[in-house]
């Protein structure tokens, strides 16, 4: 990576090797009704402001990780605030993340259920709801949630299997309901 | 002794392991598989290509801060302008037409052109006020003292209309402005300065075999046109195959993430590359997803094909979805029966 002369990676090499990475992270941590372009936007801008007090303690992808989860974060609860006022701007965006080789029928279905997911995931604690999502949505191994969220192994485990038991007894309870 | 596989697991009513995804699952009717099926449609995401790489870098450099406003300001901002507006065109309007009246109503003024722009200040004063017998000059300068202070707005306008209308009297007749000139003819085309960068990444990738060389170009090209080059994709394209030349797999699979690829020509190629990447590093689920975008609409039996079909089967063996492996194999073993992995699948289907 590209640094400067102080030894601190600058932010163009940064956005170039990271921002698909982080673009992946932010989709799936704050759902379908964000606005990626907009959080990784927003991501890069916050990184612009830290990077001079970046020591290279942790690694890049680990800071890099932080800063996508507390914005990522935020934008779900200013998501859930904008929710009270008008649904438009979720219709409006999900328009836009409908992969182009599905029918309609299946993107409908898709949607409806990816909906239902973060109905879930959004009940479950942040601890929770992070690593199931870095586990099942972005394949990720149980060592590598643990370096990137600076969570022991084992705790990622623990709280994988915590999260699957609430995610489960969610999905009980949403197909009860539906039969 | 031989390990229980996932669908034995299952079988017996026992829970998959924490360490194996529920993605990866073959679909049934368990809640684990429900909660699969349904975990599955929540990971396709937009993938972030270099259209948007381009945007965001284009907005982090120029420093601009997009925020978007709550409802509540939109609202209020709206309504403000919309009702600034129609007291903005209700002023204009009476304005305008104010002084017309007055003039047609004055008497046939003097050809001084000074009365004529004190006629247009007093435009608010009601015609009726200025009394046709009265000389023009004298009543014609008191009604701006008589103008209420409230107005100010509309003094502005008077002012203005009066300034235009002393400015048309003085002013020549606007010229007629030569057309623009065209703009100036750019130098060598970047576009065939890129195609020049990327042909010789390209030569040096598969005519020399040196893919380092291929890499430094291809870093020559993105210093140069970053990610806003007319042949980025290209150029992205170039990278992914010399890293995978170079073995740098976690590389070339993170831009290969980052795009999004047609199952038809060259994206077939790059597809069955990430497919075959995603489940080499343990992301099944997403692997077979490109596996069955590949093999979804009769695709021709060509190496792409066969890799796809042996990597979907491997996939899926590996899933516990022993079913469906087994036909992919032997779809495999009936298109290919000499094919690279035939071997390899004949020995899977005996095991």
């Amino acid at each position: 990576m590209a640094e400067g002369s102080s030894g601190i990676p600058n932010l163009d090499a940064l956005y170039r090797a990271h921002a698909p990475a982080v673009a992946r992270w932010a989709a799936k941590l704050a759902g379908p009704c964000a606005d990626v372009e907009d959080l990784v936007h927003e991501i890069f801008l916050v990184a612009r402001r830290l990077l001079p007090d970046f020591r290279g303690e942790a690694k890049v992808t680990t800071w890099l990780y932080r800063i996508t989860e507390r914005v990522a974060l935020e934008n779900r609860r200013k998501d859930r605030f904008r929710r009270w006022f008008s649904h438009a701007r979720r219709a409006e965006i999900e328009e836009t993340i409908s992969p182009p080789h599905l029918t309609p029928v299946d993107e409908l279905e898709r949607r409806q259920s990816s909906e239902t997911v973060y109905r879930i995931l959004d009940r479950m604690p942040d601890k929770y709801r992070t690593v199931i999502i870095l586990f099942e949505l972005e394949e990720l191994s149980g060592e590598e949630i643990a370096a990137l969220t600076g969570l022991k192994v084992a705790t990622v485990w623990v709280h994988l299997h915590r999260a699957r038991e609430r995610f489960l007894a969610e999905v009980r309870r949403v197909s009860r309901r539906s039969t | 002794m031989k390990q229980p596989t996932t669908t034995d697991r299952r079988k017996s009513g026992e829970r998959t392991p924490v360490r194996e995804r529920w993605t990866a699952q073959p679909p049934g009717a368990s809640d684990e598989a429900v909660a699969g099926a349904m975990l599955r449609s929540a990971a396709l995401v937009r993938p972030f290509g270099a259209k948007e790489l381009a945007e965001v870098g284009a907005r982090l450099r120029s420093k601009e801060r997009f925020r978007p406003r709550p409802l509540a300001l939109q609202l209020a901002i709206a309504s403000s302008l919309v009702l600034f507006g129609g007291v903005l065109s209700a002023a204009v309007s009476h304005v305008l037409r104010a002084p017309s009246q007055d003039r047609r109503d004055l008497p046939v003024a003097p050809p001084a052109s000074k009365p004529v722009r004190h006629a247009s200040l007093g435009s608010s004063r009601p015609a009726s006020v200025i009394s046709p017998a009265l000389p023009a000059a004298e009543p014609l300068s008191e009604p701006t003292r008589e103008l209420p202070a409230t107005r100010p707005v509309v003094m502005r306008l008077n002012r203005a209309v009066a300034m235009r209308e002393r400015t048309e009297a003085v002013a020549p007749a606007p010229s007629i402005e030569p057309p623009l000139a065209p703009p100036p003819a750019a130098g060598p085309s970047s576009l065939a300065q890129e195609s020049r960068i990327l042909a010789r990444a390209i030569a040096e990738l598969r005519q020399e075999g040196d893919a380092e060389q291929a890499l430094a170009i291809l870093d020559q090209h993105r210093a140069e046109f970053g990610t806003n080059g007319v042949l980025t994709s290209e150029a992205n394209a170039t990278r992914i195959e010399a890293l995978l030349q170079l073995g740098h797999h976690v590389q070339a699979l993170a831009l290969l993430d980052a795009q999004s690829f047609s199952a038809t020509g060259v994206g077939r190629e790059m597809l069955v590359a990430r497919a075959e990447l995603r489940a080499d590093r343990g992301r099944r689920a997403s692997a077979l997803h490109d596996f069955d975008l590949l093999l979804r609409a009769d695709p021709p039996a060509d190496f792409v094909t066969e890799r796809a079909l042996y990597g979907r089967a491997v996939c899926r063996g590996k899933a516990g979805n022993w079913e469906e492996a087994r036909k992919d194999f032997e779809h495999y073993l009936a298109t290919f029966p000499d094919g690279k992995f035939a071997d390899k699948t004949r020995a899977a289907m005996n095991r």
